[in-house]
């Protein structure tokens, strides 16, 4: 019997469900799921982690809303090539952080997280033409350094909650649609803090 | 003490199930739903409001673990990082295929089975569809035509609720439509520079899907959320969870059995008549047996096969109601992945917001009126256009201030068609009980042979020409034609293997989804599908499984069951 009782309770919640307003939806939401992602088992020292703190900062800095410093951009990537890379990839990318900073003291003595950010945005314009050269040369090559780099820290902003309620000003529930719209007519996200 | 003897007995919970489900218990039947899966709750297990920076990868999945548990699943869309769980583990479900034909075989295991998590596209067929197997040959002939499931359809459509819009084409009717989603600026000019060239031949028009627009029958409307496959809360998209289990649910006759893997259906060989199914616990492992006047399969297209096919018997040496040696016969999948891509150009002040749940739809063309010299039967497109978004960045020179302030704004408006076509019916593509192979509770697996041949080719080749054509005649730039090679089964379309025919000898079920041979014995899901078509098929389960369950409650009231 008890395994049937889930459905009474369903069919109980539907006319109810139906009258809730997006911001009610929400409240629900948050208490759903209110459980975050939590850090996995650690690929990155705490250096390493600040390199790609930096690095992921330079493209995409903070402006008028907050950069990938902020958005925890670091964590992610940890995550990813700690538990989500195979071997090769993990492999290239601990190999590109380490020759980073190699060349960085080599030429600046210092090193990346201790270069002034005119001095690192030059390290990063050196390393986007490397990847560049070899996208043209071979297209089937793995991914570079840069590559790597640049991509875990677009995914890893666009999806932080900094990313997509500050910068993107993701709506989580629309609540109507308009396949062509004037975007001064697209209302400000409704909810805490832009949710 | 549980209850052991039932009016009727229905196999699966999922889109057909469901219909089943309802339609016998509001006639009057005493009825058991036996589902092989868990229970779902969605204020449990519905995440349509989480966001990505609450997952451990960010929508990316977990590769390692996907790899184990899940290797021929990960390979649909919906099993993401959010959803997964609403699609079975490969490890404790195999099958096998032979060397050089490869299927994929998509499943879900839990009370509302796939329509948790089904694409919601929903398109009658037509009598172009009905007629196509009588017409050049291939496959049997239906034994109904569109006079017979059209009410069956209407019937459908009022209940789950339908938004699209009517374009008065004779091969694909109209049907009882919700208010239709909008198109995006750019859809709009396509259809326009379409209609231009094309006149009434090749029509662009919105999806058709069952996604409510307005409110209806206590379920609210789309919220634009716009990830229906994580579980919808407000229910505004039709599953059986939402809507006919819990209509069954109303009547005080409905009992709803998870964790119930069904072996098979037991024969009585007195009376010539299946007497009930025989159950394996899903958490006991403890064999179980329930009785009923009447057995529904709707388990899916290859596990009601299978379900048929192991229930063998001295009578029944190679399965169940197969006197034809046409079950597990004629498995088709529709074919998908011709197509193209390309730029609309202007629009720039104009954005989309909400995120619609559909697409747009072109409806077949080819065969329709004149004769295609590649090919036989047709396809049609789905697709859509929008503004690309931030992930267009990693294809982007430089880093920094400037390229954050590039990915705030939408990036240019691009239009995409993607081809689904019919698949003959071919005996040779068959399912039969793998003689080593068996699942998790010892129940046989399946041997899947499945191949395209030429006509499906043919067909994915003309998909990206044609689709590259109407992207030019609307004033698309860029255009990129495209084939994808996607083995069979991946479109999730996967029917025949227990066709509906007009004589015992070439088909499994009559007109009304009955066995020919076991005539309490109803398949009512993909399985009974004697041609497939080029439409999303679910629509018309739904409608067969509602005439005939009403057949089959008529018929015990005339005592002929």
């Amino acid at each position: 019997m008890e395994r049937r009782d889930w459905l009474r309770a369903v069919g109980a919640a539907v006319p109810a469900l139906a009258a809730l307003t997006p911001d009610d939806l929400l409240a629900v939401g948050r208490a759903a799921h209110a459980r975050a992602g939590s850090s996995g088992e650690g690929a990155l020292t705490v250096q390493q982690q600040a390199t790609v703190a930096a690095i992921a900062e330079r493209i995409i800095p903070a402006t008028d809303t907050p950069g990938a410093r902020e958005a925890g951009v670091a964590a992610f990537v940890d995550v990813i090539v700690g538990e989500w890379y195979g071997a090769g990839d993990r492999e290239r990318f601990q190999r590109g952080l380490a020759e980073l900073d190699d060349h960085c003291l080599a030429f600046l003595g210092k090193t990346f997280v201790e270069a002034a950010p005119g001095e690192q945005d030059a390290v990063l314009t050196g390393l986007e033409a490397e990847a560049r050269a070899l996208r043209a040369a071979n297209p089937s090559a793995p991914r570079h350094f840069f590559d790597q780099i640049k991509g875990l820290t677009l995914h890893g902003y666009y999806t932080s909650e900094v990313g997509m309620r500050q910068e993107l000003r993701f709506h989580v529930i629309p609540g109507r649609y308009d396949g062509c719209i004037d975007p001064a007519a697209i209302p400000a996200p409704t909810g805490g803090g832009g949710l | 003490m549980q209850r052991r003897d039932f009016d009727a007995i229905v196999v699966g919970s999922g889109i057909s199930g469901g219909w089943a489900a309802k339609e016998l218990t509001e006639r009057g039947l005493r009825t058991l739903v036996l589902e092989a899966g868990g229970p779902i709750d969605p204020a449990r297990d519905y995440v349509m409001l989480t966001q990505p920076w609450e997952l451990h990868f960010r929508g990316w999945r977990d590769r390692a673990r996907q790899e184990r548990e899940r290797p021929v699943q990960r390979r649909c869309y919906a099993c993401d990082e959010w959803s997964e769980k609403f699609f079975v583990r490969d490890d404790q479900n195999p099958y096998t295929t032979p060397d050089g034909k490869p299927f994929l075989w998509i499943r879900s295991r839990q009370v509302g089975g796939r329509s948790i998590v089904w694409g919601r596209q929903v398109y009658r067929w037509s009598d172009l569809d009905f007629e196509a197997n009588a017409r050049d040959g291939f496959g049997t002939d239906w034994p109904i035509r569109y006079a017979d499931i059209a009410p069956w359809y209407d019937h459908v459509e009022r209940f789950i609720g339908v938004s699209g819009q009517e374009e008065n084409l004779p091969q694909l009717p109209d049907g009882r439509f919700l208010p239709p989603m909008a198109l995006t600026c750019a859809e709009q000019f396509v259809r326009d520079g379409m209609a231009r060239q094309f006149g009434r031949e090749r029509v662009l028009t919105i999806g058709r899907c069952a996604i409510l627009t307005t409110e209806h029958r206590g379920r609210a409307a789309c919220h634009y959320c716009g990830t229906c496959e994580r579980g919808c809360t407000t229910h505004s998209y039709f599953s059986s969870l939402a809507a006919t289990l819990p209509a069954a649910q109303a009547t005080g006759r409905l009992t709803l059995r998870p964790w119930s893997v069904v072996h098979s259906v037991v024969y009585d060989p007195r009376r010539g008549r299946a007497s009930g199914v025989r159950v394996i616990d899903g958490e006991t492992r403890e064999t179980l047996e329930f009785r009923g006047r009447i057995v529904f399969l709707c388990a899916s297209a290859l596990e009601s096969a299978r379900i048929l096919l192991n229930s063998r018997s001295e009578r029944w040496p190679h399965g169940l109601a197969n006197s034809s040696g046409e079950l597990g016969r004629n498995l088709m999948d529709h074919t998908m992945g011709g197509g193209a891509s390309g730029t609309i150009p202007g629009f720039e002040d104009r954005e989309v917001f909400g995120r619609r749940p559909n697409g747009v739809y072109v409806p077949r063309f080819r065969n329709v009126t004149s004769s295609h010299p590649d090919f036989l039967r047709g396809y049609a497109y789905q697709g859509g256009a929008g503004r690309a978004g931030w992930g267009r960045g990693g294809g982007m020179a430089g880093f920094g201030a400037e390229l954050k302030r590039a990915l705030r704004t939408p990036g240019p408006w691009s239009m995409n068609f993607y081809g689904f076509g019919e698949c003959l019916p071919r005996p040779e593509n068959v399912v039969e009980l793998d003689p080593e192979r068996v699942d998790a509770w010892g129940i046989p697996a399946l041997r899947i042979h499945c191949r395209w041949s030429d006509n499906e080719r043919a067909m994915l080749r003309d998909m990206s020409v044609a689709a590259a054509e109407m992207l030019e005649a609307a004033g698309a730039r860029d255009i990129s034609p495209y084939v994808q090679d996607n083995p069979p089964g991946l479109t999730i379309h996967e029917m025949g293997t227990a066709r509906m025919g007009r004589d015992a000898h070439t088909s499994v079920l009559n007109a009304w989804n009955q066995c020919w041979d076991v005539p309490n014995v109803f398949v009512t899901d993909g399985a009974c599908m004697a041609s497939c078509a080029n439409q999303n098929p679910s629509i018309t389960y739904m409608a067969l499984t509602a005439r005939a369950a009403a057949h089959a409650v008529e018929s015990m009231r005339r005592r002929e069951l």
